[in-house]
């Protein structure tokens, strides 16, 4: 039992224990808030200075500010993804990846940590990473104006997917966003419509800033462009000069209209032709078809491919009067295509896209 | 028939209150959890408070010679506190909460938690060297003796929650609730046995709990994973424990020494010693910032790999200086955080090293400053389990592990074999005191020196001159006499010579003459003697008799060892075991 004398020390000594931890208790709270408060307000200095020095290229000091801002303010994601950011322009792809992988572990749906990581990976070499990045930035959430935000990691998508030249991705990519796309960047719609072979939205893009702005040479060289790519050489050949009247000088404009003239003079499907002039084509698509062939796979071709070049050289000597011209100039066409079939399967190096000769026979392919 | 009144609520407080009383193992729970609860609440406040003092005296931007005034106007300002108010408040806190539990019934006063408390935060705050762990271990313990004390428990009790206070306030300090369990049995108690397992778990629990409340779920620090990049590389890790395990012992022979030079000079500079260890740290942080206070955000930089191997073996050895001054001039604070930070330094030495020669094979430097921090703590506090387990809760990072407890280990063995005393022990001898060690509390529980001692009879001065101590002993009756100086120990001498010294022609010779000649000069500590303590076992005594060839013991304080209590003769021994005595008095040292 306990005695009567000790009980108010006992219990005394309790009620002070308490009373002294609901004072501590009080303490704590107050300095723990003005170390949070002071805490904050120095890494947001740290902060400051870090992004000052990353805009004038000082990524390594901006780093160590980020650094010591995140080691003050822990779970500030701000900090976090400003240090990732001049980790990547340091060219630390690892120690951003780690920086960025750390932050989207916690939020994976963080879509600026996404954005960055998708540059991280691409500027590593895992495009297909990179990608996958880009579409959880797409969808990720942002902090502020989130719409904007979005469309900007749907443009880097684009412009990755343009870089691979991956169309179909690309077009797709593209078909998403048209409506949101603002005006002051039509022109690189139209663009990515021609690279993503769409040629006749990019048609549509270009005449629509012809309406608005007839004198815009980028655009009138855009429209022959996606007049080239349909395989409308004479529309083409027309928006072309169209644009050489506007900008004499323009390179661009110049050699775009002599390469829309080459493959004009070499066409022969361009109506209005007469018979003559078709099979002369015809046969001249066979003669530079061979010669490619041959300088291509050099005198001891494969056997299926010197088969069709003894036949071409057949051709080339035959003589027909006009009542023949039109079936052999059918024949001239296939043969022609049936070399430059061969000559792509069996030479190693690719033909340039712009060659006319191989334009045309792509044309006439479809 | 008439209802009984029902109580009042004062009454049936009381009646609680006898009930919690009454019931020993209640009480020692709730006990637990309130002890746990309050020095929690009070780590977290000294954490703090020392954080905001030192975010005062080194706001952003100051001026390096700030860094000089500071640290010397702190040490001298904290340096009159300790030595004018609270003089057991004094360095890291460990040795003298062993000291209280062990020796002193588990007594540490108020005024000793409290000048622990605020001495230890202003020091710390104006960057000197140390750390906060120790002092909160000192302080926890001292809130969880003063609680028990002012509750009226027995001593026994007390001495019962004092670990309990010591790991809650451990668990505050570091965020290691596991490892301050490990470390109140391992290194307080000396034994992972002990009793009071219990409430050491609950209090420690409890006060990580208020830690989280007040500050949140934080490690120490922040950490990317780290593996182990091939088996090969254990090789390594072998070879920081072998870095880690000499660079402890550099750091404790160095400490020990600086201490024991400071010990020497005379007692009334001791107010104003400590300004050594600032004047030290301030023109080392003068040059080198980082070497300044606790150092943890360095730790977490060379944690992520972000210093230079130059930079880091430079802290590395500045910081062992840096440390070894400063405690050893005085200061109030401890040395956990300085073990890890030169732990830190030394792994991320040997890990930038290997990694610049083995790039594909090796890990990070981040890994080994990670595995040096324990290995750096194995070797200087000598708790090899503590240091595992603390490294995983500091960092919450498990698969460096195996690495860790191979490289612990060699640095405890190589610590063990090349400095055989421990840190905390040494100090402790250093000030005086003989701590009982595990074995020897075991003994404790069996017929002790304190059964068969006896009060002593004659002592002899040292000056005294030989025919004089011959006269006064006058029959011989012991084999062996102390001799003492102004209430201080010098020694033992025997009978016999004093008989030969007066025979040969030296009756004027002085007693002091005749003593072991370590034990001749004033300034001599008395561990040259053979003694026993009132604790230690009779066996014990018998096997020092055995050793020194002396039939009589001087039995000392532990508390000072130089502090004559009694002697215990061979006699006496044999008499408390209930065997007769026949032979010759003297030759069994009795009358």
């Amino acid at each position: 039992m306990i005695k009567s004398s000790a009980a108010p020390s006992f219990l005394g000594t309790f009620a002070l224990v308490f009373v002294a931890m609901g004072l501590l208790y009080a303490v704590d709270t107050v300095l723990a808030g003005m170390e949070r408060a002071e805490g904050a307000a120095a890494a947001a200095r740290l902060y400051r200075e870090g992004l000052d020095l990353m805009h004038s290229g000082k990524n390594s000091d901006a780093m160590e500010r980020f650094g010591d801002a995140i080691a003050l303010e822990r779970g500030n994601r701000d900090y976090q993804r400003a240090l990732a950011q001049a980790q990547l322009a340091a060219g630390k792809t690892s120690d951003a990846e780690a920086t960025l992988a750390a932050l989207l572990e916690s939020d994976s749906t963080d879509g600026f940590a996404s954005l960055l990581m998708a540059r991280v990976l691409e500027k590593e070499g895992k495009v297909p990473q990179a990608i996958s990045y880009l579409h959880r930035a797409i969808y990720g959430d942002w902090n502020q104006d989130q719409a904007a935000n979005q469309l900007r990691a749907r443009f880097e998508l684009i412009d990755l997917l343009a870089r691979r030249n991956s169309k179909d991705e690309l077009l797709a990519e593209l078909m998403a966003v048209q409506d949101h796309i603002p005006l002051d960047l039509e022109m690189k719609k139209g663009r990515l419509y021609l690279q993503a072979g769409s040629a006749a939205h990019a048609a549509e893009v270009f005449q629509r800033v012809l309406q608005e702005d007839p004198g815009n040479l980028e655009a009138q060289i855009g429209v022959g462009e996606a007049e080239f790519a349909k395989g409308n050489y004479r529309e083409a050949n027309r928006d072309f000069e169209t644009a050489l009247r506007l900008a004499p000088d323009n390179a661009d404009a110049r050699q775009q209209l002599e390469l829309s003239n080459q493959v004009l003079e070499l066409d022969p499907t361009i109506r209005g032709l007469g018979m003559t002039e078709r099979f002369r084509r015809s046969l001249k698509l066979v003669r530079m078809a061979a010669d490619d062939a041959t300088e291509c796979t050099g005198h001891n071709p494969p056997a299926d491919l010197a088969e069709l070049l003894d036949k071409a050289a057949t051709a080339l000597k035959g003589n027909y009067n006009a009542s023949r011209q039109n079936e052999a100039s059918e024949s001239n066409l296939d043969l022609a295509a049936q070399i430059w079939q061969a000559r792509k399967r069996e030479c190693k190096s690719a033909p340039p896209p712009d060659l006319p000769l191989a334009l045309v026979l792509a044309k006439l392919a479809q | 028939m008439d209802n009984p009144q029902p109580l009042s609520w004062t009454a049936r407080l009381d009646q609680s209150l006898s009930r919690l009383r009454a019931s020993e193992g209640r009480l020692s729970l709730v006990l637990s959890l309130v002890i746990g609860a309050l020095v929690g609440l009070v780590v977290v406040a000294f954490i703090l408070l020392t954080g905001r003092l030192a975010a005062r005296m080194y706001p952003a931007g100051g001026s390096g010679v700030r860094r000089i005034l500071v640290p010397v106007l702190g040490s001298l300002g904290t340096g009159y506190l300790l030595a004018r108010y609270f003089p057991f408040a004094r360095g890291s806190g460990i040795p003298q909460t062993k000291f209280a539990l062990f020796i002193n019934d588990g007594r540490i006063l108020f005024r000793t938690v409290l000048g622990k408390f605020f001495c230890c935060s202003a020091s710390l705050a104006s960057g000197i060297a140390l750390g906060r762990e120790g002092p909160s271990v000192q302080v926890g313990g001292g809130l969880a003796s003063v609680v028990a004390r002012n509750l009226g428990l027995t001593p026994k009790q007390v001495r019962a929650l004092v670990p309990a206070g010591c790991a809650a306030a451990l668990a505050a300090a570091f965020n290691t609730p596991i490892a301050a369990v490990l470390f109140s049995l391992e290194e307080i108690m000396g034994d992972l046995h002990a009793e009071v397992l219990g409430s050491v778990v609950l209090s420690s629990a409890t006060a990580w709990m208020f830690l989280h409340l007040v500050l949140g779920d934080d490690p120490l620090f922040h950490v990317s994973g780290y593996r182990l990049v091939h088996p090969s590389e254990l090789a390594v890790y072998a070879a920081l424990g072998l870095v880690g395990g000499l660079g402890s012992v550099c750091f404790v022979k160095l400490l020990l020494g600086l201490r024991a030079r400071f010990m020497n000079l005379p007692k009334w500079t001791v107010w104003f010693q400590p300004a050594a260890g600032g004047l030290a740290v301030g023109l080392m942080g003068y040059f080198v910032p980082e070497v300044l206070g606790v150092g943890y955000n360095q730790v977490e930089k060379v944690l992520n790999g972000d210093i230079i191997l130059k930079t880091v073996v430079l802290l590395a050895v500045l910081k062992i200086v840096a440390t070894a001054v400063c405690y050893a001039s005085g200061n109030a604070g401890g040395i956990f955080g300085p073990a890890l930070f030169i732990g830190a330094m030394m792994g991320g030495a040997v890990g930038g090293l290997a990694h610049t020669i083995f790039p594909d094979s090796t890990a990070g430097p981040g890994a080994y400053a990670l595995v040096g921090m324990g290995t750096a703590f194995a070797g200087i506090v000598r708790t090899p389990l503590t240091s595992v387990i603390m490294i995983f809760e500091i960092t919450r990072d498990y698969t460096i592990i195996v690495p860790l407890m191979i490289s612990n280990l060699i640095a405890f063995f190589i610590s063990q074999k090349l400095q055989p005393v421990p840190i905390y022990e040494a100090l402790a001898h250093q000030e005086g005191v003989h701590l009982p060690t595990a074995e020897s509390r075991a003994q404790a529980e069996r017929i002790q020196v304190r059964h068969a001692m006896r009060d002593v009879p004659v002592v002899l001065a040292p000056e005294l001159p030989v025919a004089a101590a011959l006269h006064q002993i006058k029959d011989g009756s012991l084999d062996a006499w102390p001799v003492v100086d102004s209430g201080v120990l010098r020694g033992m001498v025997r009978y016999r010579e004093l008989e030969r010294a007066a025979a040969g022609g030296g009756a004027d010779r002085r007693v002091a003459d005749l003593l072991e000649p370590a034990n001749q000069n004033d300034h001599s500590e008395g561990e040259q003697t053979p003694h026993v303590h009132p604790d230690h076992s009779l066996s014990l005594a018998l096997e020092r008799m055995g050793t020194s060839g002396l039939g009589v013991l001087p039995v000392v304080s532990r508390a000072n060892v130089r502090q004559l209590i009694g002697i215990v003769a061979l006699n006496d021994i044999l008499e408390a075991y209930g065997v007769a005595s026949e032979a010759s008095p003297k030759e069994l040292g009795n009358p």
